[in-house]
C-alpha cells in the first residue's frame, strides 16, 4: 500500500492530475485473498508484536507509528510497509507518511495529495483493498521505486472519522497476500487507532504544557510589572493606600493616607490607627455592607464616606477595597480625598444659588429662551415688566410678544444666532406688555450653542428703558421746540422790529395826516361860509401840521436810538452765557468749536437785556452763518469781553485802548465776536450797516442796522474789521457810566 | 335846544390834532370843548346840553375804552365817537359794543366825523327828550297822595272800580274820585294814556 512522490512537499497538482485511464476495478484484486490458500495464524508472534506495541506506547520517548509500521513489516513478512496520514491543518487534502518500514523506508515524511494514491480510494470504500500495480493507475507514483506489485491497504478511524490507512508492499513475487493477512492488518488498524489517539493525547497535552508555561511566564511578567507599579503608586502617595484586616486594624498606609486622617507614622506603628475607630457612627452601617461584599466577592465597590481625623474634624474620603487572596481576613484599602471636591461642589452649589437668587432678584429682567425663541424661564423683574406669569411666557416666542415693527428684527437676529452668526447682541427694541403697553427695552443677548448634553438656548438680560426713552423724546422735543423758538426768535426780531418801526411810523405820521385833513375840510367850510379869517388860520393850521409831519419823519429816522430801552443793570458775562446757551445747538449743529474769553471784573452795565442779547445773538449767527458754507479749514468761534479805555478823537478802529490810563478811566465794555468764516469783502464793509443790505439769500439786510441802531442808544459804537488771521471780527462797546444816554 | 346849543367834547392826547377837530367842528357851527386825557373830561364840570364824546382810543393814563365803561357806569349816557391811529377788529368791536356811535381811524374823511357828530348828537337829544319826559312824569307821580298812587296802580292793572273799593276797604264812589284826581294830575286824556305812563315809570301793568 502506498503513495510516493519524488519530493516530500513539493508536488505539482496541476500537472499531475489522473488522465483516469485505467480503471479503479482493473489494478484491484482484493477478492483473490479468500480465494488464495492461507497460513495459520501465528498467535505467538502477533502477540508478541501487539506487546512491543503496548510497551511503545507507554514509552513517550519510542516512536509509536514507526514501531506499528515494523510489526507490520513483521508480521506480514512483506517488502514494505508504512502508515498515511490525512493532514490535519489544511482538513485533510493530502496524505503524508509519518513512517514507513522496510524497501520505501527512505520515502519517510513523503505524501500525496488525497485522490492521488489508493489511500483516497481506501477510505472512499472504507474497506480493505488489495491493489496490484497500482501506478498504472496513479501515474503520480510512477517515480516511487522499487514498483509495487501488491499492496495491501487497511483503513483506520478516530471516534468514526477516516484518519488514514495503514499498508503493507510486496515488490516482488516472493509471496502474495492471503486472508491471514488481511485478518491481521485489520487488527493492527484498530491498534493503529489507539495508537493515534495517544499520540493525539500526548501533543496535546504537549501543547496545552507549553501554553501554560506560556501563560505563566506573562503571568510572571505581569506581575512583577504590576508590582513594580503599585509601589510606585503607593510611594507617590497620590491617593491613600492602607493595607487592614477585618479586626479593625490598619497594618500598613502610605504617607497620602496618614496626612489625609492627621495620624503620624509612629501613630500608625504603635497600632493607633483603626479604621473602626476612624469612622464616624453614622458610616458604620455602611462599612458593614463593605465588609459584606468584601467576603462575598473579594472586592468592594467604591463608596463615599468620612473618617475622623486625629482632631476629631472630618474628612470626606472615596473608599475602594480588596481582600488579598487566601488570606480571608486582610486586604488593602484605595482612598481618595474628596475635600475638594465636596468644596468645590459647595462653591458650585452657593456659585449657582447666588446666580440664581440675583437672577431672580435682579431689577433687569433675565430670561433664558430656546432656540426657537420660545421662553423656558424668565425671572420676577421680567414678568412685572411685561405684566405675564413665567408659565405664561413659556407658552410664547419672543417674537409673540415684540411690537410689531420691530418683530422682523427679532426673528432675523434669532435665526442668525441659529446660523452661527452673530451669537452676541445688544439692541434697542420694543416689547408688547400683556396690558398691550409698549415698553423700550435695552436687549442684551448670548447665544450659547449645544455642548454635551445641554441643548442650545439664549439667555437675555432685559432693562426697562420706556422712561429713558419718554424723557429722550420729551429732550428731543424740547430741543425742537427751543430750535424753533431760537429760529422764531431771530425771525420775530427781525419782523418785530421792522413791525414795530412800521407801528410807529404810521401812528406817528397818522396823527398830523388827520390834522390836516381835519383843518383842510374846515378851510373848506370856513371858506364857504365867507369867513376867510377862520378859513386862513385853519391854512395855517394845515401848514404847521406838514410841517409837524416833516418832523415826525425825521425822528422816524432815528427812532431806535430815541425809543427809551428798558433798562437794568447787567452783567454782561451773563448776558453772553444766555446768548450762547440759546446758540448752543446751532453751533454743534454745525461743528463749529466756540470758544470765549470773558474778562472776570466787568462792571456791571446799564442797558435793555433783551436788546443786548439780540444784537449778540444777531453776531454769533451771523458768523455761524458764515461758516456754515465752508468746506475746509476749522470752523471757531470766539467771543470776548474786556474791560478799555476810549481814546476820543481816534478812528473807529483805533479809539479803544485795552489798557487803562488809570485805574478809574476805564470807559467801556468791548464784547467781540470773532469767527474762522470767508471774512468781508472790504468794498461792501462801509455799507455793511445800512439797512436793507444783505449778502444773504434770504436775509432782510436788518440785522446789522437795528444792532447798530440798538448799540447806539446805549451809548456805545458797532462796528466790523476782518480777523487778523482769517474770517470777520464783530464788535461793540458799551459805556461803563451812563453819560451817554439821555 | 338850538344848534348852537350843542357841544362837542374832545379827548385827544396830542394837541395839534386835538386844535384841528376844534377847527373842523367849530366850522359847522357846534361848540367844542377839549381835553388832553380822560382824567382831565371827568373832573370837568360840562354844560347840560345835547353832547358827544369825540375820544383817542390810545391814551396816556385811562385808556379811550376805559373811559367809555367808567360813563356808562355813571349813568352819564353821552354817545361815543372813537377815533385811533390804528384800530383793530376786536378793539372797535369791545367800542361798538359798549355802545359806541362810530370807530374811525385816522386819517378818516373830515365829512365822517362830522356825520358820526349829528348822529350822536341827535342820539342824545332824544335821549335827553325821554329823559326828560320821564322826569315830568315822576314829578306828577310825586304829587300823587299815596292813596292816588294805590288807586292808579290798580286801575293799570285792569281793575274796576268795584274790585279796587274792596281790595283798599272803600266804598266805589271814593275810588271814582281818587281816579279822577290821578287823571288830573298825570295830565292823562284817557285810560291808555295812563297806562303808557305807568308803563314809562315802572309800573307793572298786565300784558295784553
Amino acid at each position: 500500500m502506498a503513495e510516493f512522490a519524488e519530493s516530500k512537499n513539493d508536488f505539482p497538482i496541476e500537472a499531475s492530475i489522473p488522465d483516469c485511464t485505467v480503471s479503479l476495478e482493473s489494478i484491484l484484486c482484493t477478492e483473490q485473498l479468500r480465494r488464495r490458500p492461507w497460513r495459520p495464524p501465528d498467535y505467538k508472534k502477533e502477540n508478541h508484536a501487539l506487546v512491543a506495541l503496548l510497551s511503545a506506547r507507554l514509552d513517550p520517548q519510542s516512536n509509536i507509528l514507526q514501531t506499528l509500521a515494523e510489526t507490520i513489516l513483521d508480521v506480514t513478512q512483506c517488502d514494505s510497509s508504512g502508515l498515511s496520514l490525512l493532514t490535519k491543518d489544511d482538513g485533510g487534502k493530502r496524505f503524508y507518511w509519518p513512517a514507513i518500514a522496510g524497501t520505501w523506508k527512505p520515502h519517510i515524511g513523503g505524501g500525496t495529495p488525497r485522490d492521488f494514491g489508493p489511500c483516497g480510494d481506501v477510505l472512499d470504500r472504507n474497506c480493505t483493498l488489495l491493489f496490484k500495480h497500482f501506478e498504472r493507475r496513479y501515474p503520480y507514483l510512477l517515480p516511487v521505486m522499487p514498483p509495487a506489485e501488491e499492496c495491501l491497504l487497511v483503513p483506520f478511524y478516530v471516534g468514526g472519522k477516516a484518519v488514514g490507512t495503514i499498508w503493507a508492499i510486496m515488490h516482488g513475487d516472493r509471496r502474495k497476500f492471503d486472508a491471514e493477512d488481511e485478518r491481521v492488518m485489520s487488527t493492527l488498524g484498530q491498534f493503529a487507532s489507539l495508537a493515534y489517539q495517544s499520540l493525539e493525547s500526548i501533543e496535546d497535552l504537549k501543547l496545552q504544557i507549553a501554553a501554560r508555561e506560556k501563560a505563566e511566564a506573562a503571568v510572571r511578567q505581569l506581575a512583577s510589572g504590576l508590582e513594580a507599579k503599585i509601589r510606585r503608586l503607593v510611594d507617590a502617595n497620590i491617593i491613600g493606600i492602607c493595607v487592614w484586616n477585618l479586626e479593625g486594624e490598619i497594618i500598613e498606609a502610605n504617607e497620602a493616607f496618614l496626612q489625609m486622617v492627621g495620624y503620624s507614622r509612629e501613630d500608625l506603628l504603635t497600632g493607633r490607627v483603626r479604621w473602626r475607630d476612624l469612622t464616624p457612627a453614622e458610616w458604620r452601617d455602611r462599612d458593614e455592607r463593605a465588609v459584606a461584599e468584601l467576603k462575598a466577592t473579594g472586592t468592594a465597590q467604591p463608596f463615599q464616606k468620612e473618617y475622623f481625623r486625629k482632631d476629631r474634624s472630618r474628612v470626606p474620603v472615596l473608599l475602594g477595597a480588596a481582600m488579598f487572596e487566601g488570606s480571608g481576613n486582610e486586604g488593602v484599602a484605595f482612598v481618595l480625598d474628596l475635600s475638594e471636591q465636596k468644596r468645590a461642589e459647595e462653591a458650585l452649589r452657593a456659585s449657582e444659588e447666588r446666580w440664581s437668587k440675583l437672577a431672580e432678584n435682579s431689577s433687569a429682567g433675565i430670561a433664558l429662551i430656546a432656540p426657537d425663541g420660545r421662553f423656558i424661564a424668565a425671572n420676577l423683574a421680567l414678568q412685572k415688566m411685561l405684566g405675564y406669569t413665567e408659565d405664561e411666557l413659556q407658552g410664547r416666542t419672543a417674537s409673540d410678544i415684540t411690537h410689531a415693527e420691530d418683530r422682523a428684527a427679532t426673528e432675523a437676529h434669532i435665526a442668525e444666532a441659529n446660523e452661527g452668526q452673530r451669537r452676541v447682541r445688544r439692541v434697542e427694541k420694543r416689547y408688547l406688555r400683556k396690558d398691550g403697553g409698549v415698553m423700550w427695552a435695552d436687549v442684551s443677548t448670548v447665544f450659547v450653542p449645544a455642548s454635551g448634553s445641554n441643548s442650545a438656548f439664549f439667555s437675555a438680560v432685559i432693562v426697562d428703558r420706556t422712561e429713558r426713552k419718554q424723557a429722550e423724546e420729551e429732550l428731543h422735543q424740547k430741543e425742537v421746540s427751543l430750535r424753533e423758538a431760537q429760529t422764531a426768535l431771530a425771525h420775530i426780531s427781525r419782523v418785530t422790529t421792522m413791525g414795530e418801526l412800521t407801528a410807529s411810523i404810521a401812528h406817528e405820521i397818522n396823527q398830523p395826516l388827520a390834522a390836516v385833513v381835519n383843518n383842510a375840510g374846515a378851510c373848506l367850510r370856513w371858506l364857504a361860509a365867507q369867513n376867510l379869517e377862520e378859513a386862513r388860520q385853519s391854512a395855517s393850521l394845515v401848514i404847521a401840521d406838514g410841517h409837524r409831519a416833516g418832523e415826525i419823519i425825521g425822528r422816524i429816522r432815528a427812532l431806535a436810538k430815541k425809543a427809551p430801552p428798558q433798562k437794568d443793570w447787567l452783567d454782561l458775562n451773563e448776558t453772553i452765557g444766555e446768548v450762547i446757551a440759546m446758540a448752543g445747538s446751532e453751533v454743534r449743529r454745525n461743528r463749529i468749536s466756540l470758544q470765549t474769553q470773558l474778562a472776570n471784573d466787568l462792571p456791571l452795565i446799564l442797558g435793555d437785556r433783551i436788546q443786548l442779547q439780540q444784537v449778540i445773538l444777531n453776531l454769533l449767527i451771523n458768523a455761524i452763518e458764515a461758516m456754515s458754507g465752508m468746506r475746509e479749514g476749522p470752523q471757531e468761534l470766539w467771543v470776548s469781553s474786556q474791560k478799555v479805555t476810549e481814546i476820543p478823537g481816534e478812528s473807529t478802529e483805533e479809539r479803544y485802548e485795552d489798557r487803562a490810563l488809570a485805574d478809574a478811566e476805564w470807559t467801556h465794555v468791548l464784547i467781540a465776536v470773532r469767527d474762522s468764516g470767508p471774512g468781508l469783502d472790504p468794498k461792501g464793509l462801509d455799507r455793511l450797516f445800512n439797512a436793507f443790505y444783505t449778502t444773504k439769500p434770504k436775509g432782510l439786510g436788518m440785522g446789522l442796522a437795528i444792532s447798530r441802531s440798538i448799540i447806539e442808544a446805549h451809548g456805545g459804537r458797532l462796528w466790523a474789521t476782518a480777523n487778523a488771521s482769517k474770517g470777520a471780527v464783530f464788535q461793540f462797546t458799551l459805556p461803563i457810566r451812563d453819560e451817554r444816554m439821555s | 335846544m338850538t344848534e348852537t346849543d350843542a357841544t362837542v367834547f374832545v379827548v385827544d392826547d396830542d394837541a395839534p390834532m386835538r386844535e384841528s377837530l376844534r377847527n373842523l367842528i367849530r366850522s359847522v357851527g357846534l361848540r367844542v370843548e377839549l381835553f388832553a386825557s380822560a382824567q382831565e373830561f371827568l373832573r370837568s364840570k360840562r354844560p347840560d346840553v345835547p353832547s358827544c364824546l369825540v375820544l383817542d382810543v390810545r391814551l396816556p393814563g385811562l385808556s379811550g375804552l376805559d373811559l367809555q365803561r367808567r360813563t356808562t357806569e355813571a349813568g352819564m349816557e353821552i354817545p361815543v365817537i372813537f377815533i385811533t391811529g390804528y384800530g383793530d377788529i376786536p378793539m372797535s368791536v369791545r367800542a361798538m359794543k359798549a355802545g359806541a356811535v362810530e370807530f374811525l381811524t385816522k386819517p378818516f374823511r373830515d365829512q365822517d366825523l362830522l356825520d358820526a357828530i349829528q348822529q350822536a348828537l341827535e342820539r342824545d337829544r332824544k335821549a335827553r327828550d325821554q329823559r326828560a319826559a320821564i322826569e315830568e312824569l315822576r314829578k306828577r307821580f310825586a304829587s300823587l297822595t299815596p292813596r292816588e298812587r294805590e288807586v292808579m296802580k290798580r286801575v293799570v292793572a285792569g281793575l274796576l272800580n268795584k274790585q279796587i273799593g274792596a281790595e283798599l276797604g272803600t266804598s266805589e264812589t271814593t275810588v271814582k274820585l281818587h281816579r279822577h284826581q290821578v287823571m288830573e294830575k298825570m295830565g292823562a286824556g284817557s285810560l291808555p294814556e295812563l297806562v303808557r305812563m305807568a308803563e314809562k315809570l315802572g309800573i307793572p301793568v298786565p300784558k295784553s
